[in-house]
């Protein structure tokens, strides 16, 4: 069967659309190229804890952003991070404005994202090749050839994963031309992220977060096993400055300098994990300068539509502009004018 | 200028010192006036009234011309901040003209206050407009892009408006717009509009290309009527142009 709205994505974004779609009783299929949902607010298990590879804790305003964060489980740590340690600057620095409420996820950040997948159409491990314009609609080619249609199509990507897919598409509409260009002005930072298990008896870090001024390497410290009480040893989830991170993207050793500076930085132990993990972010973030005000929803001249959310379609950045600019989309696709 | 004028507009600081209610519209804004100063300008003398708003950082300001607190009648113009073209004296807009014509109008007619908004305010929609003229260079303008971009946002603006009416204590006002929408916004935030004064800009030689349709083909860098971004929500009405 063919469904209504095909929301490529199912990250917070794709995911708070997709839900708002089938409150208002629209059928929606999600896919996405991982092996499960949540895209950045991922969660990696190493020796049986969870470490937050991306997403680090959950802030925001936004009062149905907030709520359904905390309808998603009870094992919250409100406030977290408390203990903020360095003067560097942080990856979002909104989330310590006056107002702004932070949440880590005991269970880990992806708890969020599984907790807004339930009850949706989710198809995993589907990578979006290219997207096809036809009469009535539109579709996309999934890798190896199979083609997944929709009348209504919604990219909830990261913004330059969604101009790929746009630049890869010939005569492309006037209006999704002029997308391709908005998207083209501006571009996501990339972060190089290690998380490492410490041996047992290592003294716990007297600080949940830390934002080294000193270092051109790291940006942050993340100490995970402050969030997973009790922990049986020390975890920290470290974060590469996205300058940094630009330039050692395909450098193998990259790790190994991660850790060397978390030595450096923080006391010799960091630098000596019984056991690491490491992730590369190509697009982990926008920058402030590049956020837009809103999702986009293009009518296509032949019927259908195709629409964009994520976390530059809202001011501020972050998961809460993913989750707020999904749900406005998906408010605005299930409007009756658009069916 | 007299004391009492000056004392109604200055108590309103203190009466707002702890002001608090459930704010306009969706977003549901408050304001609270904080400082009024005299404003001479070379449209007349003003007194500025400085707003702080519980959503966001923009200051916005009214300007006002005579006695208005507890009016009836009092002629009122909504004017989005524009940098490019308040300031810079951008041809790409016609806002420079709709504010020095709007701050005329209120000269003109003894009394009234121009609503200064502070559209840019969020930071980057300065940065944004540049992408948005770089958009429309590339032959690219959409409504939907535009609207990404945050031009703009008219819902939170009249919420804005109408507070800051309500808090200038105006009883009914008259509103300087060619835009029957701006009024219809207003009343629904529960300002009483009494009437309306047509904006009518007069013309010059930056805007003459209005009433000369031949002018509208005649290789004007960016074609100035047909691809334009909304900075004010007033359609321009230029004197002698047919409406």
């Amino acid at each position: 069967m063919v469904a209504e709205v095909l929301v490529v994505g199912g990250g917070v974004s794709g995911l708070a659309c997709a839900r708002a779609l089938a409150a208002a009783g629209r059928s929606v299929r999600i896919l996405d190229r991982a092996r499960g949902v949540g895209g950045r607010c991922a969660t990696h298990r190493l020796l049986d804890m969870p470490f937050d590879m991306g997403v680090g804790f959950l802030h925001g305003q936004d009062e149905g952003f907030l709520s359904e964060v905390r309808a998603s489980t009870e094992r919250r740590i409100e406030g977290w991070p408390r203990r903020v340690e360095g003067s560097g600057r942080p990856c979002q620095p909104e989330a310590f404005r006056s107002g702004e409420k932070r949440i880590a996820l005991a269970d880990g950040v992806r708890t969020f994202p599984k907790h807004l997948a339930q009850g949706l159409e989710v198809r995993t491990a589907a990578r979006v090749e290219r997207l096809v314009l036809a009469a009535g609609g539109a579709g996309v080619i999934l890798e190896g050839g199979e083609e997944v249609r929709a009348r209504h199509l919604v990219f909830a990507l990261a913004a330059d994963q969604a101009l790929r897919l746009l630049e890869g598409t010939p005569d492309l509409p006037r209006p999704l031309a002029a997308v391709r260009a908005l998207l083209d002005t501006s571009s996501s930072e990339p972060s190089l992220a290690v998380c490492a298990a410490y041996p047992e008896g290592t003294a716990p870090p007297p600080w949940d977060a830390w934002y080294p001024e000193g270092s051109h390497v790291l940006q942050y410290l993340g100490n995970e096993s402050s969030k997973r009480q009790p922990a049986s040893f020390v975890g920290l989830v470290l974060q590469a400055h996205p300058g940094w991170s630009r330039q050692h993207l395909d450098d193998p050793a990259w790790p190994e300098a991660l850790l060397a500076e978390a030595a450096r930085v923080a006391g010799e132990w960091a630098g000596h994990p019984v056991a690491h993990h490491a992730h590369r972010w190509r697009f982990a973030r926008s920058d402030l300068a590049s956020e837009l005000a809103g999702p986009i929803l293009v009518r296509l001249p032949s019927g259908g539509s195709v629409g964009f959310c994520g976390d530059r379609f809202a001011p501020g950045g972050g998961v809460e502009a993913a989750w707020v600019s999904g749900r406005e989309l998906g408010r605005r696709l299930a409007a009756p004018e658009v069916s | 200028m007299s004391v009492a004028v000056q004392d109604a507009l200055r108590s309103l600081v203190a009466r707002d010192r702890d002001h608090e209610c459930d704010g306009f519209g969706p977003s549901r804004v408050c304001v609270r006036v904080v400082a009024v100063a005299e404003l001479p300008t070379r449209f007349g003398r003003f007194r500025l009234v400085g707003f702080w708003n519980n959503r966001d950082g923009k200051e916005h300001v009214a300007m006002v011309h005579g006695e208005v607190v507890g009016g009836e009648d009092v002629a009122v113009r909504l004017h989005s901040e524009c940098l490019t073209g308040d300031v810079m004296g951008s041809l790409r807009c016609d806002c420079r003209d709709q504010l020095t014509e709007g701050l005329r109008t209120i000269q003109r007619e003894g009394r009234g206050v121009l609503l200064y908004l502070r559209q840019e305010g969020r930071g980057i929609g300065l940065l944004n407009k540049i992408r948005a003229y770089a958009l429309q260079e590339q032959g690219l303008d959409t409504v939907e892009a535009n609207q990404a971009l945050g031009f703009r946002d008219d819902e939170r603006d009249y919420a804005v408006a109408a507070h800051m009416i309500r808090s200038l204590g105006m009883r009914s006002v008259r509103v300087v717009t060619n835009n029957p929408d701006k009024i219809r916004q207003l009343t629904q935030h529960g300002v009483t509009v009494s009437g309306r004064i047509p904006h009518v800009i007069p013309p010059n030689e930056y805007n003459r290309f209005y009433l000369e349709t031949k002018a509208r083909r005649s290789g004007h860098m960016i074609d100035l009527v047909e691809e334009r971004l909304p900075e004010q929500s007033d359609r321009v009405v230029v004197e002698g142009m047919p409406r």
